[in-house]
């Protein structure tokens, strides 16, 4: 039962991280940015060449963290900003296209096959009946702090109120004196960094390739709407959701259904799970299980 | 007696706790031509926003030519023949004025259109361009006219569809002052074609020179009911605008 | 070569066929799907589902037509109320999901080895002949899918999708019906993915998950996006440029000496690369819509 918690705890690691860069970047910009599961992945690939460069691990994260929230400011600067004016919807398609540029060069660069920190084998520790290593562990801890520093950040600093401002009204925070320009691409960074320490965070227990982005675009999105998109801690609660309900479905033994002993469905069906939440919440809610209000028409 | 046209009964509506309308009650006649007046925030864009069907109401009714419309959404409600405009027409870039003024006719607007022809030299549409003085504009982009113009063309859109009501949401905003002669002898003329209008306004000329009756909300209810003439002389219509200090003023 | 021009051909009139299909949605009506490749599969899965219960080609074209129709009235519902952003992920959503669905499916849906050993459309005398004549067929469906969409766009029905495209406030203060018009949109462009699904499915004989991947939506998106959004004849040409570069990328890997591994990077560079620099540089497309001037009255 406790082994059930933990796999949803590490599900959602996967998740939480990206999906709260999503729903920040789009609570001030309404902009979906397709491409922030490349940017998580390109975090983790640019921490690994860094340590295969010979730095110590936790100093080649921070350093990753920096450069893809550099790289996320001057993409949108340069490519998503231009696109905005010009037409929203295809921002999106915009941030899709960077996504699959992303990804070819993953492709090129690393190859298609997935690739490892470099790090000490350690045993699992376990305790009352759980499984988990000591390396889950530090993905977890870091996911969490992360959240807790970003909730932290975004209800107790002069920032966060700056972005809880203009991402409510960015025209009176700009006429109350709030330099919106400076504080969406402050933004940006953070997106950059949340996204790049996600990828991180999954790295550290498993492994990372080129595909990881696209295969986890959909769960994050899922998991992004659900909280409402805009509400960014609501993404985090929606990244826990996500991956209880795929956890769930596929550790539940459905042999009583089909007359066997055993019979579990397959992982696959984990993400036909999600997918057809996100499907069903689009249907019902669209606007997320914690947002009250409907803006849209 | 005038046969009431529109019939509108204590109809409110609130954002939250923002009542903006509280209880709104006054109707129309059919071919009557109608000033909404009031001052910012009154609710005037909210009310039409109702009756058309855009924003839905917490309570009361709202009668068109016999039938209720609350409730009912906006694209029905102009298929019933109120046609409203909007206070900052927003503009197509990838549509000419000529067809848009094609595509206000009310007819074959769904399925059955497919076998019609777009009809955008039809005698209708060149009339609509030459009436509303959008001849050196009807082909090139329609986000690319001027303020007033796009005012106009909305105007000429909304007359397409032949409406029974037509709803003007501040038609003189931002247009010159020329232009706004053109409209008051449109408007006089559609109107004596029989189409009934409501106009929400603020400009107080353009209201004297082409209302029957004039009516102004203030905080959400109906403060006035009377012509134009008589507005001035009305103590609760001063204030509402003016507010309640005594500030000495020249009429 | 020749066998293999006559091959691009074909994919490059189907890949058209898709792009119109996709351009009556996001073109004419605005409609940012990205589940397209579902219908297309749709049609293709409805043809293998035929012919696995030994009925004929008829049959496969009906169970196409009906499986596509019906996912484009989820999509379709899905839209009621949900704006383009949400819109395009929740068809996306959609369209993965049933790929996966398909992929596990077992002996339903034949599983990720898909469903072979459908006939080809014509019993000719050499293979060459045949692929001729489904060239041909191809050309056909093409050329009427065309007409179809140029006449479509230049009624009264037109002017309606257009307006609802550019500002559907307004559209809707005239009397349009947005849900209704926008369902029919997805219908009819479904309804003309599934027929290419359909003959797609008999041309290479087999159907399964592994053609439906999103990626393909993508690349339909590219050849709708370079070729010209809005105009009809400028997908077309999208459709053959972006198939024709497709299709040469493989020679280009072994001109350049690169890895096998590479295809796949360069595909979907072409792909990214080229959305991305139409979509900041040349929005309007290779071909740019006609504004006002393509109704003819009177």
């Amino acid at each position: 039962m406790l082994q059930f918690f933990v796999d949803v705890i590490l599900r959602t690691v996967d998740l939480a991280l990206i999906a709260v860069a999503l729903s920040c970047v789009y609570s001030l910009i309404r902009f979906p940015n397709i491409a922030l599961v490349q940017y998580a992945t390109a975090g983790a690939l640019i921490a690994l060449g860094l340590q295969t460069l010979g730095l110590p691990l936790y100093l080649a994260i921070v350093l990753s963290c920096v450069i893809t929230g550099l790289m996320a400011v001057v993409l949108s600067v340069l490519i998503f900003e231009k696109l905005l004016d010009t037409s929203p919807p295809l921002a999106m398609v915009g941030s899709l296209a960077v996504s699959m540029i992303f990804t070819a060069v993953f492709l090129v660069t690393v190859g298609p096959r997935p690739k490892r920190f470099d790090l000490e084998i350690m045993a699992p520790v376990r305790w009352a009946g759980v499984s988990i290593t000591p390396m889950q562990l530090v993905s977890v801890g870091l996911t969490m702090g992360a959240i807790l520093l970003f909730a932290l950040l975004l209800f107790r600093t002069g920032l966060g109120r700056s972005m809880r401002a203009t991402s409510t009204n960015r025209v009176l925070a700009e006429a109350t004196g709030i330099p919106t320009r400076k504080v969406i691409n402050g933004v940006i960074v953070l997106s950059g960094i949340l996204a790049a320490l996600g990828g991180i965070s999954i790295s550290l227990k498993g492994e990372m390739g080129a595909q990881l982005g696209f295969d986890l675009l959909l769960p994050i999105f899922a998991a992004a709407i659900l909280g409402g998109l805009g509400n960014a801690l609501g993404a985090a609660l929606g990244a826990f959701t996500i991956a209880l309900a795929e956890t769930f479905v596929t550790n539940v033994n459905f042999g009583w259904v089909v007359s066997q002993d055993f019979y579990f469905l397959p992982a696959s069906f984990a993400t036909i799970v999600s997918f057809g939440l996100l499907v069903l919440i689009l249907l019902f809610r669209p606007h997320g299980l914690l947002v009250s209000e409907v803006k849209r028409v | 007696m005038v046969d009431k046209i529109l019939k509108i009964t204590n109809v409110a509506k609130a954002f939250g706790a923002h009542q903006v309308l509280k209880d709104v009650t006054f109707s129309i006649g059919k071919g009557e031509i109608v000033g909404l007046l009031g001052p910012n925030g009154s609710g005037k864009s909210t009310l039409l926003s109702v009756i058309s069907g855009f924003i839905s109401a917490n309570g009361g009714s709202v009668n068109f030519k016999g039938r209720e419309l609350l409730g009912r959404p906006a694209h029905k409600v102009a298929h019933e023949g109120l046609i409203r405009t909007f206070q900052l027409p927003s503009m197509p870039s990838r549509m000419t004025p000529r067809e848009l003024i094609a595509s206000g006719a009310r007819s074959k607007l769904g399925l059955s259109g497919v076998l019609s022809r777009a009809a955008l030299d039809g005698v209708a549409v060149k009339a609509a361009i030459k009436r509303f003085a959008l001849d050196p504009v009807a082909d090139i982009p329609a986000s690319s006219l001027s303020g007033g113009q796009k005012k106009l063309l909305s105007m000429a859109v909304a007359l397409q569809g032949k409406p029974r009501l037509l709803c003007l949401d501040e038609p003189t905003a931002g247009v010159h002052p020329n232009l706004r002669h053109r409209m008051v002898e449109i408007l006089r003329d559609v109107a004596a074609q029989g189409v009934t209008i409501l106009i929400v306004e603020h400009d107080m000329h353009f209201v004297r020179g082409i209302c029957d009756r004039c009516v102004v909300l203030d905080a959400g209810m109906i403060i006035a009911d009377c012509e134009p003439d008589t507005l001035t002389e009305n103590q609760r219509v001063v204030e509402a605008y003016l507010g309640k200090a005594k500030v000495g003023f020249a009429t | 070569m020749f066998d293999f021009l006559i091959h691009v051909s074909i994919m490059a009139s189907l890949y058209a066929v898709l792009a119109l299909s996709l351009n009556l949605q996001l073109g004419i009506a605005g409609l940012v799907n990205f589940g397209q490749i579902l219908l297309f599969g749709a049609g293709a899965y409805g043809a293998a589902f035929a012919f696995s219960n030994q009925l004929g080609l008829a049959a496969g074209i009906g169970a196409g037509l009906a499986l596509a129709v019906c996912v484009g009235l989820l999509f379709a519902r899905l839209g009621r109320g949900l704006g383009g952003d949400y819109w395009g992920i929740a068809t996306l959503a959609v369209a993965e999901a049933c790929r996966m669905l398909l992929q596990t499916g077992g002996d339903l849906t034949g599983g990720a080895q898909g469903i072979s050993g459908l006939p080809p459309l014509f019993e000719a005398g050499s293979r060459q002949d045949a692929a001729l004549m489904t060239l041909g067929v191809c050309l056909a469906f093409l050329a009427a899918v065309y007409w179809l969409c140029r006449s479509l766009t230049h009624s009264r029905y037109g002017l309606s999708l257009k307006i609802l495209r550019e500002e559907p406030q307004l559209a809707v203060s005239l009397g349009y019906n947005p849900n209704a018009l926008r369902t029919q949109v997805l219908v009819l462009s479904s309804m003309i993915a599934a027929v290419g699904g359909v003959i797609f499915a008999h041309y290479i004989s087999f159907v399964g998950p592994d053609q439906i991947v999103a990626a393909e939506t993508f690349l339909i998106w590219a050849m709708v996006i370079v070729g010209g959004v809005g105009n009809h004849f400028g997908v077309i040409l999208g459709a053959v440029l972006m198939q024709f570069l497709f299709a040469f990328v493989p020679f280009a890997k072994d001109l350049l000496d690169m890895p096998s591994d590479y295809v796949a990077a360069m595909r979907l560079a072409l792909v990214g690369g080229g959305l991305l620099i139409f979509l900041l540089w040349r929005p309007q497309g290779l071909v740019r819509e006609r504004i006002g001037g393509g109704h003819r009255g009177g």
